[in-house]
């Protein structure tokens, strides 16, 4: 499985699933949005922090981990650090895969190991 | 050893990173240093885990003077 993980200050940009190479019957593209609600407050956004290289290093490993499980043809996946205002993606995930069953457990699974693991932070300025 | 801090835990300390000689000791005596050092970092020590050379470290890890430890709060990335 390809992977490619990516830790970055620019918005994100999606690619969307319209065209594939014709060899994936799945692709899913996943986006993570702040909200402007944080504990019943409004917000104008998030900021986030990650401890960079083992973030990157965590997220490589989930998911070279989860590819036994979950046989995709590649995932790419960007999480944003810094000001992140709301209405924009913090991280955004695509999977491409044979069929749908493992690019949807892939993705799940990822967004769950990742929630727990990856030394990533956020907080509301 | 180079020790850094990340979200809240930065507060506590007030700053991102330090310096802390500690050769051939168990988590248990880094948290003892760290406590030392900064003890309102008690307060979270139960919640957080410790990294050694950007991997988590295990329960039988010896964290040597070379190692850049962090201490890893909840994380709450996505």
């Amino acid at each position: 499985m390809k992977i490619h993980v990516q830790i970055m200050r620019d918005q994100l940009a999606s690619r969307g699933v319209a065209a594939g190479d014709g060899q994936c019957g799945a692709m899913l593209e996943f986006g993570g949005v702040v909200r402007a609600e944080e504990s019943g407050r409004h917000i104008e956004g998030l900021d986030y922090e990650a401890y960079e290289t083992m973030a990157q290093a965590e997220m490589e490993k989930i998911l070279q981990s989860l590819a036994v499980e979950f046989p995709c043809k590649s995932v790419d996946v960007q999480h944003r650090v810094g000001r992140v205002p709301a209405g924009e993606a913090s991280i955004l995930v695509r999977v491409e895969a044979a069929h749908r069953t493992e690019a949807f457990g892939l993705l799940s699974a990822f967004m769950d190991r990742m929630k727990r693991d990856v030394p990533i932070w956020k907080s509301a300025p | 050893m180079r020790v850094l801090f990340f979200a809240q835990l930065r507060q506590v300390t007030g700053v991102p990173a330090a310096d802390l000689v500690a050769e051939g000791v168990t988590a248990g005596a880094l948290w003892s240093l760290l406590l030392e050092r900064w003890p309102g970092l008690a307060d979270h020590r139960s919640v957080t885990r410790l990294a050694r050379n950007g991997v988590y470290a295990g329960a039988d890890d010896i964290f040597a003077n070379q190692d850049e430890v962090a201490l890893i709060p909840p994380v709450s990335g996505g």
